[in-house]
């Protein structure tokens, strides 16, 4: 990318694009600073950027009302459990769609992908009964079963796409050194796949995270990830601001933190492997 | 045919034996799919047609459920916001995650740092979202209230409690948290238009504006459908920001069809209400995908 840009443009450019980038982020900024003043300085005006007391409070609060930790364990054990699930439900699909094509390949993958256009609310009600009758309503097994199914699209499209790049020549290597199938994938796909399979895992954690339309609906208290820990305080103390900030940056700190660390499998993930 | 036979004859029943297998790899991701989505959607369809009530019951009353939702002035609300929602943030995500995209592209500093705090919002969830904006267009603290302090009085910026306007309040909330995904994506796929293009158009005199909407743009046709692809279940999907945002109001001026059919079924208990409303979604998805499909893929065959 050696196209000419001048110094001066280049630096209005910059200035432009970070204000923008400070605008967008301002607003988590925000709540995490929230979560530390008092309720009157919450909502103090004109309010105070930094120079507040900072407490936490509002932590203790929070985590005194609700079990913070059970929530936070049924997240990391729902997101990461339908994740790693369909992971193993899509990897041989994909390797089959990648590079054994049928006629009908290049139309499943598209009617797949199509029923995530399909509004969730359409299979609300038949799942539902069907948990409740088989005592799935309430359960971390329920959630991750409903959350490999809503994902398994996006998965499979996702490792597709990077068993593409890989050459078929490496696989026929192997499988003329005699390699059977199943090893073929698991000593040969696999690991050359990895930081495909890395950012597809991470993006689908996320995603099923932050998933709130089913967990809302399906759970009540004891399977409740943080989505709906962070709901409850939505609606009965919608004006104890810092409390809620509290909560909020409960909610959000694990993936923050998870994506400052990943951000490149993190961008690779998110854009389906367009970014490298 | 006599010399081809050897090869092929060791060759053949590897192949099939590798297309059986590549069937039976495939079948538990079709099997999920067809049993859910299909069995589920099609159970729904059939159900909305009955008088459900608590339970879900087979005793048939035709187009009743049909008659009733759409004399239900929510329903024509929800419908409305879903269309102003839907437009709105297809037509913004697409031209502001363009417009940023082309600004990234010119290689500013610290671009990947950049790039990951376009994404931070995308990886919150709605729910975080609704809360932090909720508060934001809260006319006692938020941008009303520090513009009024510092000095302009008479300014006013409270879309949340105005039933003309709350569905944009959710909207900015909704662009805030998709459209640095969109510019992700459109930034890939500028990244991915050969330099020498740049260089002829450049050569040639056309401005940069130009070759950015004649060549550049019908270059990322794919990109754009992946876009297309994702802001669309975005729109089909919008419940959460609105549960958290506004739970709906003031009074019933924020309603969407997924809360609607939410409501139905958990609030009012009933379910034939809810059915008709999914069926009624599903169709509407189905009007717009259809001949976007056809278009799409359905010429194919020739290439």
């Amino acid at each position: 990318m050696a196209r000419a840009v001048s110094t001066r443009r280049k630096l209005i450019v910059t200035l432009l694009a970070w204000t923008i980038g400070i605008a967008i982020f301002f607003p988590i900024l925000w709540t995490v600073l929230t979560s530390f003043k008092t309720e009157a300085e919450a909502i103090a005006s004109p309010p105070s950027l930094f120079f507040f007391d900072w407490t936490t409070e509002n932590y203790a609060a929070v985590q005194s009302r609700s079990n913070y930790g059970l929530h936070f364990s049924n997240s990391v054990i729902i997101s990461l459990g339908s994740t790693l699930l369909g992971l193993l439900i899509a990897i041989p699909a994909a390797w089959s769609m990648a590079f054994v094509p049928g006629k009908w390949t290049k139309d499943i993958l598209m009617w797949m992908l199509s029923t995530k256009m399909l509004p969730p609310v359409g299979v609300l009600i038949p799942i539902y009964l069907m948990f409740r009758d088989t005592g799935l309503l309430d359960s971390r097994l329920g959630l991750v079963i409903v959350l490999t199914l809503i994902n398994l699209p996006i998965i499979v499209w996702m490792l597709y796409t990077y068993f593409k790049e890989i050459p078929v020549d490496i696989l026929e290597a192997a499988r003329m050194d005699g390699a059977a199938l199943w090893s073929e994938i698991i000593y040969v796909l696999t690991p050359m796949a990895v930081p495909g399979i890395a950012s597809t895992l991470l993006l689908n954690v996320i995603l099923a995270w932050n998933e709130a339309f089913w967990t809302l609906n399906l759970t009540a208290a004891k399977a409740a990830p943080l989505t709906a820990f962070i709901a409850s305080y939505s609606s009965p103390e919608g004006l104890f601001y810092a409390k809620l900030s509290a909560a909020s940056t409960m909610a959000i700190a694990p993936i923050l933190i998870l994506g400052w660390f990943s951000q490149k499998q993190l961008v690779r993930g998110l854009t389906f492997g367009a970014v490298k | 045919m006599i010399t081809t036979s050897t090869p092929a004859a060791t060759q053949r029943p590897i192949r099939l034996f590798r297309n059986k297998a590549a069937k039976i790899a495939a079948i538990p991701m079709i099997l999920t799919a067809v049993v859910v989505f299909m069995g589920g959607t099609i159970w729904t369809i059939v159900f909305s047609f009955t008088k459900s009530k608590l339970l879900p019951k087979a005793n048939f009353i035709g187009l009743d459920q049909y008659d009733r939702l759409w004399s239900s002035s929510k329903w024509g609300i929800a419908i409305e916001n879903l269309l102003i929602y839907g437009i709105c943030s297809l037509i913004f995500s697409l031209v502001i995650g363009f417009v940023l995209a082309a600004l990234l592209d010119q290689k500013i500093r610290f671009e990947n740092t950049f790039r990951s705090i376009m994404l931070y919002p995308f990886a919150l969830s709605f729910i975080v979202t609704g809360l932090v904006w909720q508060w934001i267009l809260n006319p006692d603290f938020g941008i009303q209230k520090v513009v009024r302090s510092m000095g302009w009085e008479s300014f006013s910026f409270d879309p949340l409690n105005n039933q003309e306007i709350v569905i944009y309040g959710i909207l900015i909330a909704g662009l805030w948290q998709g459209t640095g995904l969109i510019m992700c994506l459109m930034l890939a796929g500028l990244r991915g238009i050969d330099e020498d293009i740049w260089k002829a158009a450049r050569v040639d005199g056309i401005p940069a504006w130009k070759t950015y909407i004649f060549i550049v743009i019908p270059m990322m046709r794919a990109v754009f459908v992946t876009t297309l692809v994702i802001i669309a279940s975005g729109i089909v999907k919008l419940y959460d920001l609105v549960v958290a945002q506004t739970s709906g109001g003031p009074g019933i001026a924020s309603e969407v069809p997924a809360k609607y059919v939410y409501d139905a079924m958990f609030l009012s208990q009933n379910l034939g209400q809810g059915f008709a409303g999914s069926t009624m979604m599903l169709l509407a998805v189905l009007i717009v995908l259809i001949p976007w499909a056809y278009m799409e893929f359905g010429g194919r065959q020739r290439d």
